[in-house]
């Protein structure tokens, strides 16, 4: 054997075209088409920028923008802080400890994220109110001169966090539970304390993993226009919201959509940079459960109450609320509408999940099926639409729809057909924009079952003389089914959940719950808008629970 | 039937080679088996083989038909080219007869076919089981049965044995070749284990670092090793340096590097005569029994360490070792 010299060490580009040409196929096309196709709203508004601003725009950046950034990362730093509090003390407790009712809290710290958090906006904003739950309760015990005004930034701050805080503990909680318990028990057999196993060890290894969860916060906390209007917070959702309504400014919209996305690029960046740093953890999951420590009977009450706050902030106050308000507006608000409107909810976000787990499953396979390497990088774009907010979507959909809805209208004027709007103001916009927006919700659990299917079992079939179609139907859809499932379920509850976009998208005539209850709250009806919000917690309630039961399979 | 031709695979756009100028062939009929350690390449290969990875430079041709070049990339489902995985990948949510079936849904008489290939593999009454309902050796012939069906012309097994215990092993080995022998097929295998190449290949071929060292018949291998590397992987081998060339006082060229097999090197027995060439002595520091031999760390008076086995039960604390120059190997002096 000679050594081989170092020609071969650097392509040339001959040889990199022609693997180019052969390896190139339908599916690198279809791939890259579906990307092309989930983010042009996003390319959309990039194109617009250079059209220019609005005439109001100079006016929104000098009185205006300073306070949108300044709210919004005033949200997102409070937010986090209270988030990674009620998030990491609750996730640690429950993997670490034995007390009272810890099974039950384990999976009722999830809840929360079964309230869309402009619902518990709503929910809090009761309790709080002058005449409200809390006035009535302090004005039994004579207390009556304490008074506390939420209807403010800290107060939404608060409803954020208390509503969103659950992404925080499930990846923390998957951490303690899955990944660290060997370093735990290492750290103790050396004769460190508890707590200092805790901050030393713990905290600095979940970090990744809880900075992934925040990082879902971060979106939501920019995603939220309901509770931020509701609360009367100016904040870029807000923002988007007037200059599109009541400013009828498109360029503006655009602009501040621009600056939002500038913003979530840069907090997206920021968590790949510190994954980066620190990237301990190993892929296998240890085999030994954590052992729970027992505790005194004082310690067992302290650490329950410790638990259960957040469980009662964010979920039983806001739904007992909501009950209480539903029992007193429930002969008004129950009539045929509402039940019209309820099924119209129902089968929008039935027939969304279904084609957003199309688009995922497409974007899935084909990718794989396409042998350029690069391919497989490019088709992550197709899933960063869960980083950008629904407004912002609804406006990258809004615009060129508008434009080529006009120019379908002329053309079939020309042939003598009057037609209305096509796309725009259609469920086919509105299909469109939760694909865009939910695709990584579908891409995610489909992806993590696919790849737990052994490559070398579609390599065998493959082998066996059987194409990638073909192999995809006799043997990978069979064995990924149950992800496709949850995957349908989880875009289900996101679309009933969904407000800014739907709101901004929905055709004329269609209401879905999310937007009723919107409506109510928003004509001084918050009463009313608690039986479609009791709704929508109901049906995001049961899969929720669903969803634990698989993390815990995990 | 089966021509490679500087074949080269990089998994980072030439920065390394997983695969790197790889040339052999294959006639009808013959088991080769690839061997080398873990990431010398043998899997890259076998993939490349049958057409589940794209050689980044280099030609793959079957009966003189390019499968794989720059211009041209035949799809693995038209290779007529059988594949047993290392962890069998058998389709779990298929019966072991719907898994023999698989790759022959076109042809004629399929069901008397795949019934055919479960006798073959002694399983003919196991074919409404799933796959998890068997033993990992049931699998494994099943795995071999499915591959089989579509009647490759070629046919590769990628590690086949690692994830059994030793003891079936061989076992399981020996039944597998008994079956493949029966259909005259072209075998590819690739393994670590030099027992098991040793024992059913015509020809080895080896690996290190993605590039060929040796091919060539099995016996020779052994005997005429190309490489140190080679040398050791059947058997640990040390080799002959300055100190030791001193201390045994045998001359030996400068140009060449030279080494032994550590069974060929010989203890003076208790009783007896001791014949061999080059002889020195050495404190034994360490004894390990391993039933009926046992293992010695031997320390020269050079300083140099040695491991050597011996029947002999009763060593003293300083014994005579030595060797014959017809054991020693002699390579070329850069590799």
């Amino acid at each position: 054997m000679k050594q081989v010299g170092n020609k071969q060490h650097v392509f040339s580009l001959k040889t990199r075209l022609q693997r180019l040409k052969r390896d190139g196929n339908k599916w690198s096309v279809f791939t890259l088409a579906i990307v092309f196709f989930l983010a042009l709203p996003i390319m959309f508004i990039g194109v617009k920028l250079f059209s220019g601003p609005g005439e109001t725009w100079s006016h929104i950046v000098d009185y205006l923008l300073p306070e949108y950034i300044w709210n919004s990362l005033y949200l997102v730093l409070v937010c986090s802080i209270l988030a990674l509090i009620f998030g990491i003390s609750s996730a640690w407790f429950v993997s670490r400890f034995e007390f009272p009712l810890r099974k039950q809290l384990e999976w009722l710290l999830i809840l929360p994220l079964a309230i869309p958090s402009y619902i518990v906006g709503y929910a809090y904003a009761g309790i709080f109110d002058y005449g409200g739950s809390l006035d009535l309760l302090f004005r039994q015990m004579d207390f009556d001169f304490i008074r506390i005004d939420i209807m403010n930034k800290a107060g939404l701050a608060f409803v954020l966090s208390i509503s969103l805080f659950p992404y925080v503990y499930v990846s923390a909680r998957a951490f303690f539970l899955n990944q660290a318990n060997n370093l735990f028990e290492a750290s103790k057999m050396l004769g460190v304390s508890e707590g200092k196993s805790f901050f030393k060890l713990m905290l600095p290894l979940a970090r990744p993993a809880i900075v992934a969860g925040l990082v879902l916060v971060w979106m939501e906390v920019l995603n939220d226009y309901g509770a931020a209007s509701y609360y009367g917070v100016n904040t870029f959702t807000t923002g988007i919201f007037r200059s599109w309504f009541s400013l009828e400014e498109p360029e503006t919209a655009v602009y501040l959509s621009a600056l939002l996305i500038a913003i979530i690029f840069a907090l997206i960046l920021f968590e790949k940079w510190q994954a980066r740093k620190v990237k301990f953890t190993s892929a296998k999951t240890n085999s030994t459960q954590m052992q729970r420590r027992v505790l005194t009977k004082s310690m067992k009450c302290l650490l329950f109450c410790v638990v259960f706050l957040p469980v009662l902030l964010g979920f039983v106050l806001p739904l007992l609320q909501l009950i209480y308000w539903a029992v007193l507006t429930a002969s008004t608000v129950f009539d045929l509408k509402f039940l019209i409107t309820s099924l119209q909810s129902f089968g929008i976000a039935m027939a969304s999940s279904i084609i957003t787990v199309f688009f995922a499953l497409l974007l899935i396979y084909f990718s794989k099926w396409s042998t350029l390497r690069f391919i497989k990088n490019i088709a992550r774009i197709g899933v960063l639409g869960y980083a950008i907010p629904g407004a912002v979507i609804a406006i990258g959909i809004m615009l060129p729809t508008l434009a080529l809805d006009k120019w379908l209208i002329k053309i079939l004027g020309d042939f003598g057909i009057t037609s209305g709007f096509i796309i725009n103001g259609t469920l086919i916009a509105l299909f469109y924009a939760y694909a865009v927006r939910f695709l990584a919700v579908a891409y995610n659990p489909i992806d993590s079952t696919a790849l737990k299917v052994d490559s070398s079992i579609s390599d065998s079939s493959k082998v066996l003389g059987v194409g990638n179609l073909k192999t995809f139907f006799k043997i990978e859809f069979p064995l990924i089914k149950t992800g496709v499932f949850s995957a349908i379920i989880l875009v289900f509850i996101d679309v009933m959940k969904e407000l800014p976009l739907t709101l901004i998208l929905k055709p004329y005539h269609i209401d879905t719950l999310a937007v009723k209850a919107f409506e109510y709250a928003s004509d001084e009806m918050v009463m009313e808008a608690s039986i479609p919000s009791l709704f929508i917690i109901f049906t995001a309630m049961i899969p929720v629970i669903f969803l634990n039961k698989l993390l815990i399979k995990k | 039937m089966l021509t490679i031709e500087s074949l080269s695979k990089s998994f980072d756009n030439g920065k390394s080679y997983a695969l790197e100028d790889v040339t052999f062939s294959l006639k009808a009929g013959q088991v080769c088996a690839i061997v080398g350690e873990s990431g010398s390449g043998k899997t890259t290969l076998v993939r490349l083989i049958a057409g589940l990875e794209r050689p980044d430079l280099g030609t793959v041709k079957m009966d003189g038909k390019v499968m794989a070049s720059l211009g041209k990339f035949v799809q693995p489902e038209k290779r007529k080219i059988g594949l047993v995985f290392q962890e069998y990948a058998l389709f779990p949510h298929l019966t072991v007869l719907d898994n023999v079936l698989y790759g022959i849904s076109k042809v004629k008489n399929k069901k008397e076919r795949a019934q055919k290939m479960l006798t073959l593999v002694g399983l003919e009454d196991m074919g409404q089981r799933y796959p998890h309902q068997l033993s990992g050796g049931q699998q494994q012939r099943v795995a071999l049965a499915r591959a089989l069906a579509p009647e490759p012309e070629l046919l590769i097994l990628d590690e086949p044995f690692s994830n059994l215990d030793a003891m079936l092993r061989t076992q399981l080995r020996n039944e597998v070749f008994d079956i493949i022998r029966k259909t005259k097929v072209s075998v590819l295998f690739v393994t670590h284990d030099t027992q098991d190449a040793l024992s059913v290949a015509d020809e080895i071929l080896i690996l290190q670092n993605g590039k060929v060292v040796q091919k060539d018949a099995a016996s020779n291998l052994y005997v005429n090793p190309n490489t140190l590397y080679v040398a050791s992987l059947f058997g640990s081998t040390v080799r002959i340096n300055k100190n030791l060339q001193n201390a045994f006082k045998c001359p030996l060229k400068e140009t060449c590097c030279h080494a032994i097999r550590n069974e060929k090197i010989k203890v003076n027995p208790s009783s007896g005569d001791f014949d061999c060439e080059y002889i020195t002595s050495a404190k034994v520091i360490k004894k390990i029994e391993l039933g009926d031999s046992v293992q010695l760390l031997l320390k020269l008076e050079s300083g140099e360490q040695l491991t050597v086995m011996t029947q002999d039960k009763n060593i003293e604390d300083t014994i005579n070792i030595g060797f014959n120059s017809k054991d020693i190997l002699e390579f070329d002096q850069e590799r």
